[in-house]
């Protein structure tokens, strides 16, 4: 692999960003691979302002930084001509069909008109709205909407695509989609995708490293494979017929568990662990229908780095608005 | 069928034959990347785009920016009524009437071709404002509304950019219709008498004052129409402040000199101020009391204070969210 693809695409060193006496950026210190990068945080923790900060429309009030070796402070319009952005809210105009908007938005780029037309036929096909082309928007499904933004992102065919929650307000089926269209561009197009979300499990299927932000500070940075060894191991055990006798039992026996209805996931201190979770279930005369040895998912980790951060969220679904679920 | 009707016991060889298709089911669609190695224009290219989007829109809706078919009649209705000079110009000229009621009336002279511009009635009551209104309107209080500045500024394209480019198209529009519409009738003025040199040298400084009150009309209205949708994400707002403002300082001016004798408070009216700046570029008597000096200040101001509205409000703009 040549030294251009191990070299990080995005690097940052002591970013700080002040509005009046607000701190938004905290010393701010990130050194980001190529690949799919998953930014987490809770609203408010100064994603939204990273991305500004890396696109070059804000200046920063101290510390430097690159993007594609662009200096972020003086290098703006550089750096935007290399990524695609997809804005979290609406940026589309609703009187425009979508290989209108697409192209436009690759003309607002520098591409020449026929150039433009042709790659917005390929994109719009590409993120599965071929036969929508030709269709304005203020007729499209929140789904179609956002495959469009992200059609405009990709019209220039970027080194880096910025996400900002791509998959807002997107039902079951478009969220897969969009999920698969965004793994595809790493995978299959060679491209880095940087994405912010509020779904765990969206990050996780995407993305194999993450940037945990809380309070305009990084709190977690690195490989996700590199954290999940960090979250303790645990047994997850379904019990049937005394779900709270058996809680009892494993805390006489001074297992740590919790316990969500019928399921237990007991921490495992030992090899004798596995032993003591069936002689509990045997002394609280409850059946085990399965136990396997869980694996921990994103969410775990967010809530562990929230948990040493004192925050009291009990998960990331607390994080979500209307807009984020669609129901507003 | 052997199967199902035949008389052996129908444990031995108890399979069916069916027809089975040969033709293969296929993939409905096949998502695969396409990379583009292309290479990306220079400004230029991407400032014209901005104003290609918006200009093309009136003339055609399909593939830029979208003008209700209303606002293109309106448009339309009004270029043609700002030619209406012309056909009278034709008739004059079919009719001799050199120096008659038809020559008077549209001919070439100081006071048509500053009424060509800054005549109040119809075409600074009907046409000029109303044609910026709906012109301007939705220009920027669109991106605010639908949040579209994110496609602009989330691409090499600057504020500064963004602005003049938004600008150039709203005076393109109104420079049409109401500067090219003066020189339209000024040339078939010519053409129609069949004029030679001396008329041409004759006029031309009178005309060429009148292109610049023109001028200074387009860039005055442009500026305070564009302000007004910059803070707004209403089309009807910015639209109807324009012309509240045209129709409202006109009046509340209007009032106070009936009420007070003094022309001093038209300094307040952008048309007044125009029509006082036309006439003195023109070499017509002036209607107004007050020195043209005041005329040419408030105009500055009103165009300074648009202007700083404006890239205020662009700055505001935002990328993430609005």
């Amino acid at each position: 692999m040549s030294d251009e693809h191990e070299s990080p695409i995005i690097t940052t060193e002591r970013l700080n960003k002040m509005y009046g006496s607000h701190l938004a950026i905290d010393g701010i210190n990130l050194e980001i691979p190529r690949g799919a990068i998953g930014i987490l945080g809770p609203n408010g923790a100064g994603k939204s302002t990273l991305f500004k900060c890396l696109l070059g429309l804000i200046t920063t009030t101290s510390g430097e930084g690159t993007v594609l070796g662009h200096d972020i402070r003086t290098e703006g319009e550089s750096i935007r001509s290399k990524i695609g952005y997809m804005p979290e809210y609406n940026a589309l105009d609703p009187n425009l069909f979508a290989v209108d908007q697409v192209r436009y938005a690759g003309e607002l780029l520098g591409m020449n008109s026929k150039t433009a037309t042709q790659r917005a036929h390929e994109v719009l096909e590409y993120v599965g709205l071929k036969d929508q082309r030709y269709r304005k928007i203020e007729t499209f499904s929140t789904g179609m909407m956002q495959a469009t933004k992200l059609a405009c992102a990709l019209v220039h065919d970027p080194e880096i695509l910025i996400c900002d929650e791509p998959t807002n307000g997107l039902d079951q089926r478009a969220r897969s989609f969009m999920l698969q269209t965004l793994k595809r561009t790493v995978v299959e197009g060679e491209r880095s995708v940087l994405m912010s979300s509020h779904v765990m499990d969206d990050v996780q299927e995407v993305c194999d490293s993450i940037v945990m932000i809380h309070k305009g500070k990084i709190v977690l940075q690195g490989y996700f494979d590199d954290f999940a060894e960090q979250v303790d191991k645990e047994i997850e055990v379904v019990i049937w017929g005394g779900a709270s006798r058996m809680e009892e039992e494993l805390a006489t026996d001074g297992l740590e568990a919790r316990r969500l209805g019928r399921v237990i996931r007991i921490k495992v201190e030992s090899e004798s662990t596995v032993d003591k979770i069936l002689n509990a279930a045997v002394r609280a005369e409850v059946q085990v229908r399965q136990m396997k040895e869980y694996e921990p998912d994103l969410e775990d980790i967010f809530l562990l780095v929230m948990e040493k951060l004192g925050s009291e969220i009990k998960g990331s679904s607390e994080l979500m608005t209307p807009e984020h679920t669609g129901e507003s | 069928m052997e199967v199902a009707f035949g008389a052996g016991d129908g444990d031995d060889e108890a399979t069916a034959i069916v027809a089975r298709s040969e033709a293969s089911l296929g993939t409905i669609f096949e998502q695969s990347y396409r990379p583009w190695r292309g290479e990306l224009g220079p400004r230029w290219m991407r400032n014209y785009a901005i104003y290609r989007h918006h200009v093309y829109g009136v003339f055609t809706g399909k593939g830029h920016r979208q003008y209700h078919p209303m606002v293109r009649l309106m448009i339309l209705v009004i270029f043609l009524g700002s030619l209406t000079p012309i056909p009278m110009l034709f008739l004059s000229s079919l009719f001799g009437d050199d120096g008659g009621f038809f020559d008077k009336m549209w001919g070439i002279n100081r006071y048509n071709l500053w009424g060509q511009v800054l005549g109040y009635f119809p075409r600074n009551l009907c046409m000029w404002p109303l044609l910026t209104a709906i012109v301007v309107g939705g220009m920027i209080s669109d991106d605010r509304q639908h949040g579209t500045s994110a496609i602009y500024f989330s691409r090499p394209v600057s504020r500064l950019d963004y602005t003049a480019m938004k600008y150039a198209s709203v005076a393109v529009i109104l420079g049409f219709v109401i500067v090219f519409s003066y020189f339209a009738y000024y040339t078939s003025a010519i053409v129609f008498k069949g004029e030679g040199w001396a008329y041409l040298s004759d006029t031309l400084p009178m005309f060429l004052s009148g292109i610049l009150a023109g001028v200074i009309l387009v860039i005055t209205y442009t500026s305070i129409g564009l302000a007004l949708s910059s803070i707004s994400q209403s089309r009807f707002f910015a639209a109807i402040g324009f012309l509240s403002i045209i129709y409202g300082t006109k009046i509340v001016s209007q009032l106070v000199e009936w009420t007070f004798e003094t022309t001093f408070l038209y300094v307040i009216s952008p048309y007044d101020c125009l029509a006082h700046l036309g006439q003195l570029l023109l070499g017509l008597p002036l209607n107004y009391e007050h020195p043209v000096s005041f005329s040419i200040v408030s105009l500055i101001a009103m165009n300074g204070i648009s202007i700083w509205i404006l890239v205020s409000r662009v700055s505001s703009l935002e990328v993430t969210r609005e």
